[in-house]
């Protein structure tokens, strides 16, 4: 990051090619469509390079990454009027340019039944969920700060998001 | 009394089907690159990231059709269509309000095409390649506020 900020442009595309999978799981998290995700992943990518000179910590980069992504999800939900589609999309809503197409991906009903349910949870959860997918790149503290939770509130938190899950789950099979 | 077994489990299938179903577009870090790699970007250019307006007529131009897309931050509103002609393509452009502004296409692997709008407001560039496309806006000419958009797949 250090070198990105002297201007190295490889050093920032190498930025961009490791975290762009962080902002685009915390711009999904946040209820966005695909199309506007990615206009969303682009726009953060821009204003980091007009922030660039004041992060400091090389260590705030991830951080500020998911920070930014939501509050510009927020302001595109807002600009929408609520037009934007929300969580309530549903596996076989997602768009026909997915890369995988869902019959051949969702082999069993399992999955099937398992996604459906997973877009039912709470914004927030989705959320939760998502972020520590991604726990192998992006910290879990930072995950923690980014989302205003205390450190130690992650795992219980994930553990209630996941019982939710396993309701809906449930529910949804009728098992 | 669930074990944290079970929710270990849990989360890994949660993780596969994100991760299956739902990872970036291909492409997607490439069009980023493409979109962040602005020659004239300095410490003293205000860049103004705009946004796209409406996502479901600008789906339609993403899926091959050209149309009218428009693009706003602030107060300036930027109206672009789009007409193809052979391989190529013609942009007329209307920006609000009118003035005579820069204006750049760039498009990936294509270099960029640059005119001025007239006092109305109003530009065409004709002959634009076809591909990963990003506009940029200078106000007045001038090169202190740079207004940039996402890429768009014309």
């Amino acid at each position: 990051m250090v070198a990105a900020r002297n201007g190295d442009r490889e050093a920032f595309d190498v930025l961009v090619a490791d975290l762009t999978p962080l902002v685009w799981h915390v711009a999904r998290g946040s209820g966005l469509d695909r199309t506007t995700a990615e206009d969303v992943v682009q726009t953060v990518w821009l204003a980091l390079l007009r922030h660039l000179d004041r992060l400091t910590e090389p260590r705030a980069l991830a951080g500020w990454l998911i920070t930014t992504t939501r509050r510009e999800a927020n302001r595109v939900h807002h600009r929408a009027g609520g037009t934007v589609e929300l969580s309530a999309e549903m596996a076989e809503q997602t768009p026909t340019t997915d890369p995988s197409p869902e019959h051949e991906v969702l082999r069993t009903e399992r999955d099937r039944a398992l996604w459906s349910a997973f877009h039912q949870l709470s914004q927030r959860c989705q959320e939760l969920l998502r972020l520590t997918v991604l726990a192998g790149r992006a910290e879990y503290r930072t995950v923690a700060e980014a989302l205003h939770m205390p450190h130690g509130s992650i795992g219980p938190t994930r553990g209630r998001c996941l019982n939710n899950l396993r309701s809906l789950y449930n529910g949804d099979s009728g098992s | 009394m669930r074990t944290n077994q079970a929710d270990d489990e849990l989360m890994a299938e949660v993780a596969r089907l994100v991760n299956v179903l739902d990872p970036p577009p291909p492409g997607l870090v490439e069009r980023t690159q493409f979109a962040v790699a602005l020659d004239d970007l300095d410490r003293h250019v205000e860049l103004e990231i705009a946004q796209w307006a409406d996502t479901r007529p600008l789906a339609g131009v993403r899926g091959g059709l050209p149309g009218t897309i428009t693009f706003f931050v602030g107060d300036l509103t930027v109206m672009v269509n789009v007409t193809r002609t052979g391989e190529r393509q013609r942009i007329d452009g209307w920006l609000v309000p009118a003035g005579a502004h820069g204006v750049e296409v760039r498009v990936a692997e294509h270099g960029s095409a640059v005119t001025t709008a007239d006092e109305g407001g109003r530009f065409v560039l004709t002959e634009v390649p076809r591909g990963t496309t990003q506009l940029l806006v200078r106000m007045n000419a001038e090169q202190s506020r740079t207004v940039v958009t996402p890429t768009v797949d014309l």
